[in-house]
Formats: C-alpha cells, structure tokens, sequence
C-alpha cells in the first residue's frame, strides 16, 4: 500500500498480499534481544542485590582471615584481600544501584545497557582478582565465571554473550599467566601450598587445567547460549502471534459494529418513514394504504429484531466470553435494568411484572448477562396471556453466585418439544402460533452466554400454566486465557 | 420556535425525523456530515443538537464531535446533546445512558434506532424544558 501526493493530485495503490496491519518493531535491541529496557533494569536490580550478598561473604571470610589460628585450623588462609576486595564491591554496587534506580524512573536502552556492561566488565575484574588471591590453578573458583557467562546468555544476544566469554577467557588467562611467572605476589588460599608448587613444576599439567577449565566455560556457553536463542525466538513468535491476534480482534470488533449499524440504519430510515406515514404527517391515507404501511412497518421492525439476534449469536460463537471486560456485578441490579426495558412489552400486552431482587454479587461479562436476562424476560412476556403475571426473582447462592428464577402463567411448552427449545430457529407450533413475531434466536443467545459464564439452566413447564426458568449464576467464571480489558466499552475509540 | 440541528449521514431518516419535529413546531436544520456541521453550529448555534454515532468517514464520529463542541467550542459547550444510534445496550459491545460520562461520551441523552417519532419529539421537548 502507497500513498503518494503532489500538488492536489494523489495517487494510493492497494498492493495485494501486503497486510494493512503494520507489523510493530520487536521490542528489545540487538544486545538484549526480547528483553525490554525496563525488564532489563529489574534485572540490574536484581544483580545489585546478589551482589551484595557476594560482597558480605567476601567480608566475612576477610573478617575470619583476622582471627588468629580460626581458619588455619582449616588449612586455609585468607589475607587482606577478602576484605580489600569486599570493599571495592560495595563502593561499585552502591553506585550501580544508585543508577539503576533512577533508570527505573525513565528507562533508556542506551544508560541500562552502560550500566549492565560496567557491572559485567567490574564483577569480571574483581572476579579475576579473587581467583588470582584465592588460586588461579588448584581451586575451583574460576568456575564462578560460569555464572557470568550464564547470566550472559539468558539477557543478551549470542555474539554478546560470546563477547562477555571471551572477556572471562582473557582475564583468565592474564591472571593464570600473571601467576605463573610470578608478576604479582598470590599464595593462594591453602597452607599447604604442595599442589600449587606441583602444578607450576609441571608445565603439562598447567596447560591441562587452564584449557579444560576454559574449554568447560566455552561449551557452557555454547549450550546456554543455544537455549537462550531458541527461547528467544520462540518469544518472538509468540509476540507477533499476540500481536496479530489483537489487531485482528480489533479489527473484528470494528468489522461487528459496522455491520450493525449498516444493516439497522436502513431499517431505521424505513421504520421512520413509515411512522411519518402512519401519524399522518403527509396527509390522510386510504385504509388499505394504511394496513399495507402498518403491515411494512411491522415486518421491517421484525427483520431488525432478526438482525440483531443474528449478529449477537455470531459474536458470542466466534469471540465467547474472552477479551471482553469481566465485572463484578449485582445481578439484581443487571435485572432490573432489563425489567425497565421490557416494561413497555409488558404494559402492552396487559401483562404484570413482578421484580423480587435480593442483591446476589457475581462476576461475569455484563452485556452477556443481559442479553440471558433479557431474552428470558422477553419470553415469559411473549408466551404470557393477557392479564398475566410475569415473576422474577433474584437471591444470593449457598456457593457464593446467584439464583435467578423467572415464572410465567404463559401458554407452557409441551414435554416432548422441551429438549430442543434452545436450538436456533426452533419453534414449537404452539409458541408461532402465539407470537408469530419471534425469531427463535432467543434461547440459543441464552444457551450460549450460559455455556461461556457456567451457567446452569432448569426449565419446568406445563402446558396452559405457565413456564419457570431457574438460572444458577456461579459467582466467577474465567474460560481459559481471559484477559481484562482497558476499555470499559470494548470500543477502540480512544479519542 | 426553538431551533433544532439534527447531525446524520442517512438522510432518509434525517429528513423523516426532521419533519415529524417540524410538525411538533421546531425550526429543523439537517447536516449529513460533521464537518458540515460544525461549520453551521458555529454559524448558528442550536438549541438542541440531534446526532448521530457512526458516519462513513469515522466509525465514532459522532463521539469525537461531540467532544469536540464539548471541550473547544466554549459558546456550544452548553447545548444540549441528544445521541442517536443504531447500537444499542444489547449489542455485546454497545453502549447506553449509562455509560454517558463527561469525558468518553459527553451526551445528554440517547435513543436507540430506530426511533419512535412520538417518543423522540417528547424527549427533545424534555430535553428543551417544555410541557409535552
């Protein structure tokens, strides 16, 4: 798709095969691939607080180092180092942490990925400095490069977690060759120091420590890293899935709006046409014209009511109750709105209504709930006689949801039909008979808004006395992969 | 006579509706768009505003002029807004006078389409403070 515009003249060309719905950038960056500048500063928090954790241990073996003869029962020895580099840790992490809090407050890649390099390179270097102290050869810590090099891998990309491996070799290597030809003064944490002076005797053995360490850390780091990318790529997918799925319920949502308002507004110029007619505001007509402008009139409201009922049933096939904002409701104040908006039905057609509402608190999608409640409603009015009464009631439930029950003295439903009274378009003769004007849509809307909310419906019924829904409302009920919504509405108009 | 501008892209029933209310004793003024329209309110501001949700240019057109008059057009910040839709509270994503609110929908009131005429001009006359 391209827009182009010289002057007053423009030119627009649909290319096909290319979708309309931009593709958003992934988020991350080349170094931290799907990781986000503010998850990469929670995870710089996070390293501050392990490292104060390193930095306290660290002093304590300097402290213990102090006591004369403690840790020489031991065989070991811990000189001033522990504590110089304890030191040292606690200045750098004070500072790291000091920065990485107010990166928290406006979080830029740039200044996250300086801090989180300053901390890899510091922790690296006062790293190499203890294994250089503790013994670059006979001991096992130079192992903790490892934890580096892992933490590398999960939060940055191959080629910087190589990078950071590389940098662990290299230090690696100054320090062990540093030792070896004894540029700077080291010792090592043990007393008896026979295994160092046999390891720096036998050049062979050296050569096979350092490379069997270094060759450990490579592996590790091939392996992390490949599980790490497979991760990440399979987060990207994920995302673009997500965010394909949202345009496209987006663009469903507007696609069902639209298509309401493009098959009911023709009826709406019809319906009000036939009104202008009808109320004799272009004259008197004959009487035949009369009927066959009433009978248009009634047939074009029908055709509406038949619309609408179409286009809820398929929005409630095809979206559910997912996506949609859930609410925590009195379903007696859900009723009573719905009462209010038969009222007018039932005052026609000289039928009561009876509204007996103990708030009853559920959670649940709110036009679901009133589009169950309405068409119950509407039925009982519909199969009412005239002269009827029209019961509802509404009471709290022992397991915490609501109990709804609506009685009519209507014409009832015969035992045999019953079973299939909530299919689409299904009739009996007897309810056609009555109110020729039904759609045979209503119960399917409720079947379905019941399957999606847990909803448990019992209908007892006798023919010539009336019908009794009970509707059993559990207090929440989430379909799998329910998501809250911003918007109350479920509009995208932000505007 | 009050005056009345009635805001919809159907001009069949823009028409049909404005005559019922010419009829009832109003002075009508029909506007298809609301671009239109708002060059015509600011021309003339009306005693009452009729209008619609959806036009073929915006999907929420009407919300958005409504906005518009409500919050940048201080000598129409006060004209009362009747809302006419085709979406109704029945719609799973429809909407009603209960979500009328001063900033996501600053209506005064609404009715549903299709319109009963004689129920539309008792609420322009409530709406205007008149004895129907």
């Amino acid at each position: 798709m391209a827009v182009s515009q010289e002057t007053n003249e423009a030119t627009y060309v649909l290319s096909p095969g290319v979708s309309e719905t931009a593709e958003a950038p992934p988020s991350g960056s080349a170094v931290t691939g799907t990781f986000s500048p503010r998850l990469v500063v929670r995870n710089v928090l996070w390293f501050c607080r392990f490292r104060w954790m390193v930095a306290g241990l660290l002093g304590l073996l300097g402290v213990l180092g102090l006591i004369p003869g403690l840790l020489e029962r031991y065989g070991l020895r811990i000189g001033p180092w522990a504590l110089v580099t304890a030191g040292v840790l606690v200045v750098l992490n004070a500072g790291f942490r000091w920065h990485a809090a107010r990166l928290k407050q406006r979080p830029s890649l740039r200044r996250v990925l300086g801090n989180l390099w300053s901390q890899i390179i510091s922790d690296l270097l006062v790293l190499t400095v203890v294994v250089h102290f503790a013994g670059s050869l006979e001991t096992g810590i130079p192992f903790a490069y490892l934890f580096h090099i892992v933490l590398a891998c999960l939060f940055f990309t191959r080629p910087y977690s190589l990078l950071v491996t590389g940098l662990a070799c290299g230090l690696y290597t100054a320090c062990v060759l540093a030792d070896q030809a004894g540029w700077i003064p080291g010792g090592g944490i043990y007393i008896d120091d026979s295994v160092r002076r046999h390891i720096a005797r036998t050049p062979l053995v050296v050569a096979a420590n350092f490379v069997s360490t270094q060759a450990v850390w490579l592996v590790v780091w091939y392996l992390a890293s490949h599980l790490s990318a497979m991760v990440q790529r399979r987060d990207r997918q994920l995302r673009a899935t997500n965010r394909r799925l949202e345009a496209f319920l987006k663009e469903r949502t507007q696609h069902m709006l639209r298509t309401t308002h493009e098959l009911k507004a023709p009826f709406a110029a019809i319906d009000a046409n036939t009104q202008l007619l009808l109320k004799g505001h272009c004259g008197v007509l004959p009487e035949e014209a009369e009927e066959v402008i009433r009978r248009i009139g009634v047939r074009s409201h029908r055709l509406a009511g038949e619309i609408q009922e179409m286009l809820q049933l398929a929005n409630l096939r095809s979206t559910g109750a997912d996506g949609l904002p859930r609410d925590r409701l009195d379903l007696a104040d859900v009723l009573r709105g719905c009462i209010g908006q038969i009222r007018e039905t039932a005052d026609s057609r000289q039928i009561r209504l009876e509204a007996d509402l103990a708030p009853a608190p559920v959670t649940g999608v709110k036009d679901h709930l009133e589009m169950l409640a309405i068409n119950l409603l509407s039925n009982a009015v519909h199969y009412s006689q005239p002269g009827g009464c029209v019961r509802v009631r509404c009471r709290p439930a022992d397991d915490g949801g609501a109990d709804v029950v609506v009685r009519d003295e209507g014409i009832g439903i015969p035992a045999d039909k019953l079973p299939r009274i909530f299919e689409e378009y299904y009739r009996t003769n007897e309810a056609t008979r009555h109110n020729p004007d039904s759609t045979g849509l209503g119960l399917a809307i409720v079947r379905h808004v019941a399957g999606l909310h847990g909803i448990r419906i019992r209908v007892q019924t006798e023919i010539g006395r009336g019908t009794t829904v009970a509707v059993h409302v559990p207090t929440s009920y989430v379909t799998p992969a329910v998501q809250e919504k911003e918007s109350p509405h479920g509009l995208s108009d932000a505007g | 006579m009050a005056y009345l501008m009635l805001v919809d892209d159907d001009e069949d029933f823009a028409r049909a509706v404005a005559k019922a209310l010419e009829h009832a004793g109003y002075e009508v003024a029909v506007q298809l768009d609301t671009d239109s329209a708002g060059a015509a309110l600011r021309e003339r501001p009306p005693d009452l505003l009729i209008l619609d949700v959806m036009f073929p240019e915006d999907a929420s057109g009407g919300f958005k002029f409504a906005r518009t008059i409500r919050r940048e057009e201080p000598a129409l910040a006060n004209v009362p807004v009747l809302m006419l839709t085709a979406i109704n509270t029945r719609f799973p994503l429809g909407f009603g006078a209960s979500d009328i609110d001063d900033v996501w929908l600053p209506v005064d009131d609404f009715l549903e389409k299709p319109v009963d005429l004689d129920q539309l001009v008792a609420k322009v006359s409530a709406m205007l403070g008149q004895q129907t």
